[in-house]
């Protein structure tokens, strides 16, 4: 399987002279099922064009799908602390991971950083409080980085420096983690090839992480047919209790 | 080992999770309590959303009910005609709690609802059971002969519709069992509790029923009362997890078996007075939460 994706990779890109980039997923569906405790994502990239692989950098960014979030600040009232009016985030993403040969700060230049998303600092997204059309002012850069400091607290968002390996000649792999609280949805993923500060290519990939199994079925039941799905934890939990009578009645 | 909980959604360790509902289940077991009480804020520190916690609890205690029910029912110690009064008002008070639930839930404020309610009636409960243990313990041969006469309370009898429980002895409007149940109800929707801790006392003290149908009945409605509310809570807010409720209950009945056994090794004062300090051990952890300043200064909820 991999030398097939190596050997795919390398054909495709070889009639080009201009240094290019390319990427393919071992397996583009990641499956939430029972057992989902996070996954391990695997992608396999090759480099055409380069003479020297080991001048090149590359970084690699996994996001999607958006998501909506709360952010709220702590208030003390009274004697105890509670969760003050919802903040919602609009346009983030809900899972924003980095992969990098080095730091970002030290590949790309801040403009090209601002331009392709490749820090988190730079994701485009609003805050407004919940239910007013009034913008929070000079608040919204406290939220934001309140946010972005949370959301990577969460294990979300995160920029690692590692994970690029490069293999034979042009040939690299790049191992993500998906952490087990990652959303349901549609992914973008993107590598860039970097040479002393210039970008050089990028190639997208498309990733879906989808409910499966009983997992789903559990899931679609409870929001689809919520009564139905109320009756079936009563009836379950009657029989449970009346067999644990059974196997304990003296 | 990592197991995803559908409705939580978030991976949990089954094992710790069955160790939970197995330690939960020895303690009420021994105490012969319902353990909701423990086991719902022992949900939220392990890191399940309180409201999961709560509506997730209420199908556990359906299934750990069941037996007790059943044995009440073959020694026939059910006054079915109050449990029926107590039912009525417990499905009212029950419907009233999810609808404050869920305009909590969507407001953001539920997290705060539940721990302030735990604080308050654990908080009073344990201290009233405490002085109440403190004094059988202290209590001089003489003062423990002296039996406490049991008769319908006058006020009782004097209100609207008052009729006779005849498997309780007593001559008394429906109303206030009626008003009881509600409250028990509203409990059970908003805590993730049975409520017995509140509805024995209230059955024994207040109703003046015969001490062998109290614990019988109060099962009755508490069996009827959280299925309601299960039903509820899954039709209204979607918070309850069906794996995570079998695993409490793979658990608890486990751990309840042998709490049983502990239990019958303790004397009633001694076991009332740990149950005291367990309830108010339960209630300063919440209290404690409630009150340390938070870690982060914000925190981040995802909105589906």
């Amino acid at each position: 399987m991999r030398a097939v994706a190596f050997a795919a990779l390398l054909f495709a890109s070889a009639p080009c002279a201009a240094a290019e980039i390319e990427i393919a997923l071992t397996d583009d569906r990641v499956a939430v099922d029972t057992g989902f405790a996070g996954a391990r994502l695997t992608l396999f990239g090759a480099i055409s064009g380069i003479d020297d692989p080991a001048s090149v950098d590359i970084i690699s960014v996994i996001s999607g799908p958006g998501g909506r979030f709360h952010v709220r600040e702590m208030q003390k009232s009274n004697l105890i602390w509670t969760p003050g009016p919802r903040h919602v985030v609009d346009g983030a993403p809900g899972l924003y991971l980095t992969y990098s040969t080095r730091p970002i700060d030290d590949i790309a230049p801040l403009p090209l950083q601002a331009d392709y998303r490749l820090d988190a600092e730079y994701l485009d997204f609003h805050i407004g409080r919940e239910g007013a059309a009034t913008d929070i002012g000079e608040r919204h850069a406290l939220f934001r980085s309140a946010f972005l400091s949370e959301a990577e607290a969460l294990g979300l968002y995160h920029a690692r420096v590692g994970g690029v390996a490069f293999k034979k000649g042009s040939l690299f792999t790049i191992t993500a983690r998906l952490p087990a609280n990652t959303p349901v949805g549609a992914y973008d993923v993107a590598v860039y090839l970097f040479r002393h500060g210039e970008l050089l290519g990028s190639d997208t990939a498309e990733l879906a992480v989808n409910r499966v199994g009983m997992e789903r079925r559990i899931y679609d039941l409870a929001h689809n047919r919520p009564v139905s799905y109320g009756l079936f934890c009563v009836a379950l939990s009657l029989l449970a209790g009346w067999i644990a009578s059974l196997a304990f009645r003296k | 080992m990592q197991l995803y909980l559908p409705i939580a959604e978030m991976p949990i360790d089954p094992f710790l999770v069955i160790i939970m509902g197995a330690t939960v289940g020895f303690l009420s077991g021994m105490f012969g309590v319902g353990g909701g009480f423990l086991m719902t804020p022992l949900l939220i520190f392990y890191g399940i959303p309180p409201a999961v916690a709560v509506g997730t609890e209420a199908s556990q205690i359906v299934a750990s009910s069941v037996s007790g029910v059943l044995a009440h029912l073959k020694r026939k110690t059910v006054d079915f005609q109050m449990g029926g009064f107590l039912v009525a008002g417990g499905a009212a008070g029950s419907l009233v709690g999810i609808l404050i639930f869920r305009a909590l839930l969507a407001s953001g404020q539920v997290e705060t609802l539940i721990a302030v309610c735990y604080v308050f009636f654990l908080g009073a409960v344990g201290a009233l059971m405490l002085t109440e243990s403190m004094r059988a313990l202290f209590r001089t041969p003489a003062e423990k002969r002296r039996t406490h006469k049991r008769r319908s309370p006058a006020w009782m009898a004097s209100l609207p519709f008052a009729m006779r429980f005849r498997a309780s002895g007593l001559y008394i409007s429906p109303i206030p069992p009626i008003v009881l149940g509600f409250f028990i109800g509203l409990l059970a929707a908003v805590m993730g509790v049975g409520g017995g801790f509140i509805m024995v006392p209230a059955m024994l003290y207040i109703l003046n029923m015969p001490t062998n149908v109290v614990v019988g009945t109060s099962l009755f409605q508490i069996i009827f009362v959280t299925a309601i509310t299960t039903v509820l809570h899954a039709a209204a807010n979607q918070t309850v997890d069906i794996v995570l409720a079998m695993l409490l209950v793979l658990g608890g009945v486990i751990g309840a078996q042998l709490g049983v056994r502990a239990g019958v090794r303790l004397r009633g004062e001694h076991l009332r007075a740990l149950l005291a300090l367990l309830v108010l051990a339960v209630c300063a952890r919440v209290l404690i939460g409630l009150a340390v300043p938070p870690a982060s200064p914000f925190i981040v909820e995802s909105a589906s």
